[in-house]
């Protein structure tokens, strides 16, 4: 599903050039739950970004499901992601005007779903996060876990290929923490291949593959089993 | 998709309350002070314009005197209009009108004053004045018809049929049968009156039963004769693209074939739609304030958009997150776009119909202030359209810029916080503060110096006492006036009484008709001529400065009195003792005054000439000793009523009737107080609103500079002193910019202050102040907060 070769992004100030990236190459296949790791400051979330197709690289090849995606502009990047990528952050990231359903609900209005349709495929996905209760609510009346599952269910109600996490429980107490990183295993056996950064051991546990990145490059690989 | 953005607007707009207050107050009182100003603007261009001919119609003037006496006549001879339609093919029609002024008319028991004009019959085809009740075709059947409006007609028969009913005039025997009734003249018509009299029946009285009036040959026996008397208002209907250059020049070849002495006499044909906001020779009749108050209402429009535009992309920033989320769940820039225009949209339709309703409270205050009878009339669509061209320009210019602002923001950089740091409109914000303030500053100083202005026309020493001085017409007390004055001085509280044939506080009389010793062939010198009695120039306190005043003795009649300005313009060295004529009165010199004001201060005094004269004089005097001034007034209508049984009294004190003379000057300077106040609170509410915001953006780094050991004070300064730049910056554009403005205003009166460079350092330290207050509340808030608190926020 995404193949990048020698992927390359520095950031520059006045002053100063920092690489992010350096020569960096990686794969990951339909279906695969993979966890990046490392210490802060090592790329793995500019990587994510470059992935997600937030931020495009310096140098290198970015192929996405067989689409060389590199050197796209905005405007198409916006729009193969819309189509294929979920995000979920750690600060959530829910928008403080929209109540839970209308969360949920955006991004199919973004991909012009009508009416009827979307819906029953906010409804549908609210009740598969056990948050259906809570559609009426804002975000602010939410518990962190609960805001976080209605992060996912934004995520995954367009029905991505890939949902990329960037520290999914890093704002959540342990339980909540297990209950979120259940839901991504759920998704992750039902087809959606997943990248997740993350700083807990615990959590990449649930992964198939860890990478581990130092200053921009993989320096291991670890297959789980 | 649009229920979506509305939903989202609206909550915006609740969840933020501070600012979306300060907002819709700030659109709301710029849109209605804006549309006022519009409304009354727009009034002003619409006059005349209801008459469907009006493109056709010129009103016709004549180039009278030389140098400095150079006047226009408005009015001019009646045979002009005559032999024009008789002459020139270019003329379809003429309509001539004499103004009667104010007159007494009575109706059984009804008694009330009318204004009226003698007219030809033509007024009620070339105009839209047409007969809503009569014969169109011969709106007056003979010279004793009269036409009414419908207003009059209401008030004399109610509800009867006014046609044929007979009106008479007070101490008149003429009666006057209604043969046509027309609709009331619209407030925007220059022509208004009430009733309409024929012209022949003018011509009747005045020329063919015993003609007053005489010419060097002998008795005028018509008014199509007269050449000499400048009374009749005349308008031309043309045919379409009629070359009026040529026009002007054959009505020149008809009055100096006719009257070859007043060669050259250039005459003028001036639009009838600019007879409003023009003078005849095409200057500035009022189309200055037009344009100025348009301009001011443009610039308080621009002012509350300014806030709208600085308050959303100051804060754009506290909504970078939501709008990045959006861009990475899918929404396109269009829908990002639409989204914050639809937000725009919803805030300017609350403050639209918030302003409207204001508009509609407030309408009968301002009319009041301004002296128009404006009505937010739902069926005029000029209004609508000039509300909703405003409405649209605001709109587009308050929600475009933050509109791309927002949604050209890249998601990643707004997520994580990094454009409060790199911000590139925070210079643009900074101008836009600039220009609202350099507006407000202008404002500022321009009400000052018309203030100042306005003050100076009202202290200046006229040249005579206009004090305690009641004035009044006399009508029946005219040929009685010795013994009225015998009787009136034995009143107590009347000190003096005089009269004169004009005026004193505005004399339009003019005469060329004069010779002097010396007087140079080229010469087309005009004089006022006044005709007063003994006591005029010590009862106004006029100073004499060579020679004596009247006497009251015989040989007076053929004694004149002239003032400072004529002896210069007759260029006369020793004038006392030398001979002027001025018409029929072949006279001596015996005094010179001294100048003094008898027109409004916008002109030059001009020369005038007083004649002694013991029975003419429609104007009285009375001066009173202040204190017992209602006791005067009470005696002096006893006496009115001896003589005037039928005529209401009426009396002005001089001081009003001069007030009035600078009704409209007053009437601006007003405004323009009311204009400045608005422009400077909305800006302030802008800067509030910054203010706030920078306080807010600034709360961490305010906590640490305090946790470091940073005084209230320190942290006031380093808040306020950012914007204080601002406002220096917008007081250097603002004053030459106000220095240039008012220059061009004072201008137009002949007697005018200086600008001194104080009213700038005031109106600038003003400013100063005012937006140093409006910040430090927001400061001093900031700066007193527990540090803790702001270091925890972030």
């Amino acid at each position: 599903m995404i193949k990048i070769t020698n992927l390359e992004k520095f950031y520059r100030t006045e002053e100063v050039e920092t690489i992010a990236l350096n020569k960096l190459s990686m794969h990951v296949d339909t279906g695969e739950f993979v966890a990046i790791m490392g210490p802060s400051g090592c790329g793995k979330s500019t990587l994510l970004n470059i992935l997600g197709m937030l931020d495009d690289p310096d140098e290198g090849s970015y192929v996405f499901n067989d689409i060389e995606v590199a050197h796209f502009n905005e405007r198409k990047r916006a729009d193969l992601r819309k189509h294929n990528i979920g995000f979920v952050f750690q600060s959530f990231n829910l928008i403080d005007e929209l109540t839970v359903f209308e969360n949920v609900e955006l991004p199919l209005i973004y991909t012009g779903v009508p009416t009827g349709e979307r819906v029953k495929r906010v409804e549908e996905v609210l009740d598969k996060m056990q948050i259906m209760h809570r559609r009426n609510h804002y975000p602010q009346q939410l518990s962190g876990g609960q805001q976080q599952r209605v992060a996912i269910a934004r995520a995954v109600v367009n029905k991505p290929k890939l949902i990329l996490a960037d520290e999914p429980t890093g704002n959540l107490d342990s339980s909540n923490g297990n209950d979120v990183m259940e839901l991504l295993t759920d998704l992750n056996e039902q087809g959606t291949t997943i990248i997740m950064v993350t700083h807990s051991e615990h959590d990449a546990r649930y992964s198939h593959r860890i990478i581990r990145l130092l200053d921009g490059q993989t320096v291991m690989e670890n297959i789980m089993i | 998709m649009i229920k979506n953005y509305i939903k989202t607007a609206w909550r915006n707009i609740r969840n933020n309350k501070f600012y979306s207050v300060i907002n819709i107050v700030g659109l709301t009182v710029g849109l209605v002070v804006g549309l006022f100003i519009l409304l009354w603007v727009q009034d002003e261009l619409s006059f005349d314009k209801f008459n469907t001919k009006a493109p056709n119609i010129y009103k016709i003037g004549i180039r009278g005197g030389s140098g400095p006496t150079e006047q226009i006549f408005s009015a001019i001879i009646a045979p002009v209009a005559t032999s024009a339609k008789n002459e020139l093919p270019e003329v379809k029609d003429a309509v001539r009108v004499k103004d009667f002024g104010s007159t007494t008319f009575k109706y059984q028991d009804k008694i009330f004053n009318e204004n009226g004009a003698f007219t030809d019959p033509s007024f009620f085809s070339v105009f839209n004045f047409s007969l809503i009740e009569g014969d169109a075709q011969k709106p007056f059947l003979d010279n004793n018809s009269i036409i009414i409006t419908k207003t009059v007609a209401q008030k004399y028969f109610g509800n009867e049929d006014p046609l044929g009913k007979v009106l008479s005039i007070i101490d008149q025997p003429q009666l006057f049968k209604v043969t046509g009734v027309i609709n009331d003249p619209p407030n925007n018509s220059s022509i208004k009156f009430d009733v309409f009299l024929p012209l022949s029946y003018l011509n009747q009285m005045a020329y063919v039963k015993n003609s007053t009036r005489y010419n060097g040959t002998g008795r005028i026996a018509s008014m199509d004769v007269d050449w000499i008397s400048f009374n009749y208002d005349t308008y031309l209907l043309l045919k379409p693209n009629t070359n009026i250059a040529k026009l002007q020049k054959s009505l020149q070849k008809i009055h100096e074939r006719n009257k070859p002495d007043d060669a050259p006499v250039p005459y003028i044909a001036q639009p009838l739609l600019n007879i409003h906001l023009y003078k005849a020779d095409g200057s500035d009749g009022g189309i200055k304030t037009v344009n100025t108050f348009a301009i001011v209402a443009i610039l308080i429009l621009i002012i509350a958009c300014i806030n709208y535009v600085n308050l959303s992309t100051a804060r754009s920033m506290l909504r970078a997150k939501e709008v990045s989320m959006r861009k990475i769940i899918g929404a396109g820039k269009a829908q990002l776009f639409f989204q914050f225009m639809a937000e725009t949209t919803l805030m300017f339709l609350i403050a639209t119909i918030l302003a409207i309703g204001l508009m509609y409270a407030l309408l009968p205050y301002y009319n009041q202030f301004s002296g128009k009878q404006l009505a937010l009339n739902l069926s005029n669509y000029h209004i609508w359209l000039c509300i909703v061209i405003t409405l649209i320009i605001t709109l587009a210019a308050s929600s475009i810029y933050p509109a791309i602002l927002l949604s050209s923001f890249e998601p990643l950089k707004a997520l994580k916080g990094r454009l409060t740091a790199g911000m590139g409109n925070a210079s643009f914000r900074r101008m836009l503060v600039i220009t609202q303030f350099s507006a407000s500053i202008v404002l500022i100083i321009s009400t000052f110096i018309i203030g100042k202005q306005l003050k100076y026309i009202r202290d200046k020493d006229l040249g005579f006492n206009k004090e305690n001085v009641i004035s009044l017409s006399m009508h029946g007390i005219m040929p009685h006036y010795d013994a009225v004055k015998n009787e009136l001085l034995k009143q107590p509280g009347i000190i003096a009484v005089t009269r004169s044939s004009g005026n004193i506080i505005d004399y339009n009389n003019w005469t060329g008709d004069n010779d002097w010793d010396g007087k140079p062939a080229n010469s087309n010198l005009l004089f006022h001529p006044m005709e007063i009695d003994k006591d005029f120039i010590s009862f106004f306190k006029i100073r004499m400065l060579q020679g004596n005043a009247f006497t009251g003795a015989i040989a007076d009649s053929n004694h004149l009195i002239v003032n400072e300005t004529a002896v210069e313009a007759m260029n006369m060295h020793e004038p006392i003792g030398k001979r002027l004529r001025i018409q029929t009165v072949k006279g001596t010199i015996i005094g010179v005054v001294k100048d003094f004001h008898f027109s409004s201060m916008r002109k030059k005094i001009e020369p005038a000439v007083f004649m002694y004269n013991t029975s003419n004089g429609w104007d009285m005097y009375i001066k009173t000793t202040g204190g017992d001034a209602q006791k005067a007034i009470v005696a002096t209508q006893a006496i009115w009523k001896q003589y005037n049984s039928n005529t209401p009294f009426n009396y002005t004190f001089l001081d009003e009737s001069f007030s009035k003379l600078y009704k409209t000057e007053q009437q601006t300077g007003v405004l323009f107080n009311l204009f400045a106040s608005i422009a400077i609170i909305i800006s302030c509410l802008g800067l509030f609103g910054l203010a706030t915001y920078s306080a807010q953006v600034k709360t961490r780094e305010i906590g640490i500079r305090k946790v470091l050991g940073a005084s209230v004070a320190g942290i006031v300064k380093l808040l306020a002193l950012e914007f204080m730049f601002l406002i220096l910056a917008a007081i250097v554009i603002a004053v030459p910019v106000a220095w240039y403005a008012m220059s061009k205003w004072l201008q137009d009166f002949a007697y005018r202050i200086s600008i001194e460079w104080w009213l700038f350092l005031i109106a600038g330290l003003m400013a100063m102040l005012i937006a140093f207050v409006t910040i430090s509340f927001q400061s001093v808030k900031a700066a007193i907060a527990n540090p803790v608190k702001s270091l925890r926020s972030e």
